[in-house]
């Protein structure tokens, strides 16, 4: 019944024509929405600020005494978590492809699979952080510890973030009170979620794979 | 259903609950026929800061799909340690992983379809943390084992 009552935008003049920013936008002198903006110059500052983690993690990577991640990785294990992370990438656009569509029910559903998701990687990672204090390698061991905990540690807080954000989301939407019109909420959550990913194929690379 | 939903018009019938237009007849009936997902992009309105269409929810998960192969492919080169080289892992670790964020970036953040400036800005971002970080790692020796 909600597909029924509320119908994807109909074709012809509606369907090349920008959909309103939502409320309290405006036009801007960039032709783009500052919030949309915003999120990418935020962003390209996370770019520098996981750069520099990952860089500190391969300054003091093979320097340790003690424990090494080769003693430790479990790659098979992360490997899956890694494909949950990217399934919920796919689940996250094919939300704003839902809401885009005014198909509340199935805008639902993808958010709600994406905290899910979301929630199975940050299960995994809690896993992952017990085995490796279990193994004797806590965040103050030695760098290699301390340079691992401090990357995948701020990057599962980043993920925590983005659960929250989508759940709000979802209680919006389930309220009445995200609609078709309000698609660049969904689209601006989802390049957060999505950078969360990318920087996910960054360290799942040069942290996991990558070879001493 | 009301008569309202099953009458033949072609024009835009509004909805009194959510103030919107619910569309055409046609409209209706392919949606009850095939589902809201099934509407092609085309039909779908662009967002602000967008030049052209998202892909379809099909091409969406026909490049989760190709995600998927590469990271399988990505585990099963890091598991040739020993039998190739490490540069050549390296080497083959990197483009994948690099394939698969242009992927990302692209299709699901969009940097395809929206204006370029937001690709200006990621592009510039990550590109020059690349150059900063390594200048960095390369001063404190990293690639020589010095300390």
């Amino acid at each position: 019944m909600e597909q029924a009552a509320i119908a994807p935008p109909a074709g012809g003049a509606h369907a090349s024509t920008p959909v309103h920013a939502g409320h309290g936008e405006h036009e801007t002198s960039t032709g783009v929405t500052n919030t949309k903006l915003a999120m990418w110059i935020f962003l390209s500052s996370e770019c520098l600020l996981f750069g520099a983690l990952i860089a500190t993690y391969l300054l003091y990577r093979g320097r340790s005494k003690g424990i090494e991640p080769a003693d430790v990785y479990n790659i098979p294990f992360t490997s899956a978590t890694s494909f949950i992370l990217l399934m919920s990438s796919l689940t996250m656009v094919l939300a704003l492809a839902a809401i885009q569509r005014a198909d509340y029910r199935r805008t639902k559903i993808w958010l709600v699979a994406t905290a899910l998701f979301g929630m199975v990687f940050i299960g995994g990672q809690v896993y992952e952080f017990t085995e490796f204090t279990r193994k004797g390698v806590t965040v103050d061991t030695n760098l290699f510890g301390s340079s691992f905990y401090l990357l995948t540690g701020l990057h599962g807080l980043h993920v925590t973030v983005g659960i929250v954000w989508l759940l709000s989301l979802w209680g919006l939407t389930t309220q009445g009170r995200l609609q078709q019109k309000d698609s660049e909420t969904i689209e601006i959550s989802g390049l957060y979620w999505h950078f969360v990913d990318v920087v996910w194929i960054v360290i799942f690379t040069v942290v996991y794979l990558i070879p001493m | 259903m009301s008569d309202a939903d099953t009458t033949t018009t072609t024009e835009p019938v509004q909805d009194p609950d959510h103030n919107m237009l619910v569309g055409t007849a046609e409209e209706r009936e392919r949606e009850k026929k095939y589902g809201l997902q099934e509407i092609p992009p085309e039909e779908v309105p662009l967002l602000p800061g967008e030049l052209s269409h998202h892909p379809s929810p099909f091409q969406y998960v026909v490049i989760a799909m190709i995600l998927v192969v590469i990271t399988a492919l990505e585990v099963g080169v890091s598991y040739l340690e020993g039998d190739i080289p490490n540069g050549l892992i390296i080497v083959l670790l990197l483009g994948m992983g690099l394939v698969k964020l242009v992927l990302v970036a692209s299709y699901y953040m969009h940097l395809k379809t929206d204006k370029p400036v937001f690709r200006r800005f990621f592009i510039m971002a990550a590109v020059g943390a690349i150059f900063l970080y390594l200048i960095v790692l390369t001063t404190l020796g990293v690639w020589d084992g010095g300390s």
